[in-house]
């Protein structure tokens, strides 16, 4: 490359880059750097508050988030076999309309739907299903936020595994199907263990979405412990101030996040360099 | 070992219709070569007899049970593919066992068949068929595990869908010559889907002529190829030159020629011949009865290895004539023996 | 045999619809109901009086903020993106894998608690609760979505056909303008509708910058809903929908899976 054209390219280069390091990548540093820091000393305080305080949140967080995750693949894996053996348009289009519906938005209309006095109890109790004197409350719990993560990510879990699944040819199947494989069996023998590594990259991007989901958990906490971790940090810093436990807790944020980002950013800049 | 009969078949795709009625029988223990340029549905009729493909009307029998309503795999066939679709996650012993552990055999037994079979198909090492994936063969080889794929479960019926069209020329004459001999070794009655005239002509006991989604002709290999019915049939199976004439009053006018005639065609016809057989002769000897004689330029002549091709120019177009001599660019008249001169009507092209 | 297949994919539809049109109706229900004593299936009073009291209170002025946010960041992204994506795509750009991975960051590591510093930093530079400020924490997020797409729609345009151009003489400058801007255009019209998208529905960086300053129509939702004013909040929740169902059956057609895995994150 000569060298006026590297310089062209650097100009044109830094002004997405330097927005990006400003707002991304300095943060991200000082949040390691303010977790150290109490009243401008260098301390680990911090480190144990969030042991103290937060510890049974964090596990609260894996555990949503685990559970989430695994309901969302296990879907996916089933329903994009389905959907990649006979084809059912209706029911694909019906599976990408939650890629647009913000998180938010999502967050509420769970909270509308499994509150207490939400609509699905008022359904079910027309059925007679349950008791109106003492409604049962999935929304205001780990079940709430989980049914609203695995409802938003179900769409995005279905798209990236039913285009691994359309990318094995169509002769693989009919190959086993010519034996007489059924449909689960093509699922099982053929299209998963073909299309594995698109999996893990997107099972890898998922769980740190649901690690660090805000806006559903704000939507549809109870706002009493355990809370998630992102909430921890929110509620730290605007009714607390207290950035220094804010940050810690950030920090393993990071740390929960490590292996799989990782894992994440490794394979997708090698597939693009 | 089992008769295929396919009768009056049919299947739209929207509005085009990819078989126009096809009726056929397969002869059992017999390979036969469906043969055709691409889209003129011969795909489309292995498939369906695979049962990949479920047909608009007509009817296919294996000796005398219809097979039509039934799923691929209760119908006892075995495909091999083009590109040989074998699951690059599972090792070759996996690809070919497969079909035998989907139908519970003991894994004792899984493993003598395999073994057995992938002996019947050469596949030269054996002993590490078990760690190794099939990305770690050669296409040639490849497709013989594929073959041996298909034939472990002792399928009824073994359909090839162009399975030697993604090797190169060395490999895919020697794989030629294996298939049938494996054939003829098994003794199963075997379909093979093909758009290589020569590859149909070395293989098959019978050769299926398709066009636009209807049979053309079918016969033996060398019926096809000395006596094709049709103009198609003779310029698909290589025959190279093809001149347009005209037939009126016992006469036929062709290449600026006015020739006796005494066939049956009328009008507008079409006449097709090989380029080995044209003599050239000098513009100045005598005629000779018997044949045709033609009136043209030599234009060009080059060197194809086993002979030369020389391009003559006529009043009425370009032929192409094969000697193994060089001639001089000049008149020439090439002449063709007349029973050799096959004339065909318009509405048979 | 038949019948009972073709009733079983009628059920497993019928399914799928309930599975995501239930959460959403509720939302459409509780838009339109003027008075809902619980628990009765529908609400005993109906009308428009909710949309015809939010299309004039804060709501529109929410709506309009955030479309303007949309706006902004929309047109500068696009203008910073493609001569980088451009670049990344086609040439040896000097530390690409870097650049690369520093594009990748925000979205492998949790937002929030960056965003968070972010925000100290803006307020450090008097743009905590402004416009700007809040343009910015959505650029961030813009930027990662604009540089991943663009570049792969500059690399899906062979690259042969600008060596075709270039060979006849026409300067790197010019085959970009002529040759792959044009044939990228329906890829970058993608992303271009991704970021605006994205810019709508932000929410974390919005409410950590902007409020209670700035309000666009996702934070005016979340103080609405847990303000139990469900009528107000599910009329906000429709609205916000709406951009991104128009998209999704304009775009079904021409968009390829890879941009359309992008809108998961929003």
């Amino acid at each position: 490359m000569r060298p006026s054209l590297r310089i062209a390219s650097l100009i044109i280069a830094l002004p997405p880059l330097a927005i990006v390091v400003w707002l991304f990548f300095i943060p991200f540093l000082s949040s390691a750097h303010l977790s150290f820091l109490r009243e401008d000393q260098w301390t680990l305080r911090n480190y144990s508050l969030v042991w103290r305080l937060y510890r049974y949140d964090i596990l609260y967080t894996l555990w949503i988030a685990f559970v989430s995750l695994a309901a969302v693949l296990l879907i996916a894996v089933l329903l994009c076999g389905y959907l990649r053996v006979h084809t059912n348009k209706p029911v694909e289009f019906l599976f990408k309309i939650p890629l647009f519906i913000p998180f938010v938005v999502v967050g509420h209309a769970m909270r509308v739907l499994l509150a207490p006095k939400g609509t699905l109890n008022s359904v079910l109790s027309q059925v007679g299903l349950i008791n109106l004197n003492d409604p049962p409350s999935i929304a205001f719990g780990w079940m709430g936020i989980a049914v609203s993560l695995i409802w938003k990510n179900l769409a995005l879990a279905v798209l990236l595994v039913l285009g691994a699944y359309r990318s094995v040819d169509e002769t693989y199947l009919e190959a086993a199907r010519n034996f007489g494989a059924s449909a689960f069996r093509q699922i099982r023998d053929i299209l998963l263990p073909m299309s594995a590594a698109s999996l893990a990259v997107a099972g890898a991007f998922m769980f740190t979405s649901m690690l660090a989901s805000f806006s559903v958990p704000l939507m549809i906490g109870s706002g009493e412990p355990p809370q998630m971790v992102m909430i921890d940090v929110y509620y730290r810093i605007n009714y607390q101030g207290d950035y220094g436990t804010a940050n810690a807790l950030g920090v393993v944020s990071y740390l929960l996040a490590m292996g799989v980002a990782g894992y994440y950013l490794r394979t997708i800049t090698q597939k693009e360099t | 070992m089992v008769e295929v009969r396919v009768e009056n078949v049919r299947k739209t795709y929207g509005r085009v219709e990819a078989l126009r009625g096809v009726s056929l029988n397969f002869r059992s223990g017999a390979l036969t070569a469906i043969l055709g340029p691409s889209g003129c549905g011969k795909t489309t009729l292995l498939r369906s007899i695979a049962g990949f493909i479920a047909v608009d009307a007509g009817r296919i029998l294996f000796d005398t049970e219809e097979v039509g309503g039934l799923p691929p795999q209760r119908r006892g066939t075995a495909m091999v593919f083009q590109n040989y679709a074998l699951w690059p996650h599972m090792t070759i012993f996996e690809n070919v066992g497969y079909g035998l552990r989907l139908q519970k055999v003991p894994a004792d037994e899984v493993r003598r068949r395999v073994r057995k079979v992938l002996e019947l198909v050469e596949i030269g090492n054996l002993a590490d068929v078990e760690s190794r994936r099939p990305s770690a063969l050669s296409g040639g080889q490849q497709q013989r595990v594929a073959l041996a794929r298909a034939l472990v479960v002792e399928p009824k019926v073994l359909l090839m869908d162009e399975p030697l069209s993604n090797l190169d020329a060395k490999v895919r004459q020697r794989l030629r010559v294996e298939l049938r001999r494996l054939q003829k070794q098994v003794g199963i009655t075997a379909i093979y889907v093909t758009h290589d005239q020569e590859e149909a002509l070395a293989l098959a006991d019978t050769v299926v002529l398709m066009d636009q989604g209807m049979i053309v002709q079918a016969g033996t290999p060398q019926e096809i190829y000395l006596k094709p019915t049709t103009a198609f049939a003779a310029e698909f199976l290589g025959v190279s030159n093809q001149l347009e004439g005209e037939v009126t009053d016992g006469k036929l006018v062709v290449g600026g020629q006015s020739i006796p005639y005494t066939g049956a065609a009328r009008g507008r016809v079409t006449v097709i011949f090989r380029a080995s057989d044209i003599q050239m002769e000098e513009p100045s000897a005598p005629p000779r009865a018997g044949t045709v004689a033609l009136t043209g330029v030599l234009e060009e002549s080059l060197f194809l290895g086993a002979h030369y091709r020389h391009y003559i120019r006529l009043a009425g177009g370009m032929v192409m004539a094969d000697s193994p001599d060089l001639r001089r660019p000049g008149p020439v008249r090439p002449v063709l023996p007349v029973e050799k001169v096959p004339v065909y009507g318009e509405q048979a092209t | 045999m038949f019948m009972r297949r073709q009733v079983l994919r009628m059920a497993g539809t019928v399914l799928a619809a309930v599975i995501i049109f239930g959460p959403l109706s509720s939302l459409v229900i509780w838009s339109f109901a003027e008075k809902w004593y619980w628990p009765h299936l529908f609400p005993q009073q109906v009308g428009l009086f909710y949309w015809s009291k939010v299309l004039q209170g804060d709501m529109l002025r929410a709506l309009q903020s955030g479309f303007l946010i949309a706006v902004v960041v929309t047109v500068l992204t696009l203008v910073i993106t493609v001569p980088l994506a451009y670049l990344l795509a086609r040439t040896p750009i000097p530390f690409k894998p870097v650049i690369l991975m520093i594009f990748l960051l925000p979205q492998a590591f949790p937002q929030l608690p960056v965003f968070v510093n972010s925000t100290t930093l803006l307020y450090r530079i008097n743009q905590g609760g402004k416009l700007w400020g809040v343009v910015l924490i959505h650029m961030v997020g813009a930027l990662v979505f604009a540089v991943w797409t663009m570049t792969a729609v500059f690399k899906s345009v062979p690259e042969s056909l600008e060596e075709a151009a270039i060979n006849l003489g026409a300067s790197r400058l010019k085959s970009f303008f002529s040759v792959a801007l044009p044939l990228a255009t329906p890829g970058i019209i993608a992303s271009t509708l991704l970021v605006f998208l994205y810019s709508l529905d932000e929410f974390t960086g919005t409410l950590l910058v902007g409020s209670p300053f700035i309000l666009t129509l996702p934070v005016f939702m979340y103080r609405t809903s847990v303000g139990y004013e469900l009528q107000v909040a599910s009329i906000s929740a429709l609205l916000l929908m709406v951009p991104g169902i128009v998209l999704l059956i304009l775009l079904e057609r021409y968009m390829k899976s890879e941009y359309l895995s992008m809108f998961g994150r929003i």
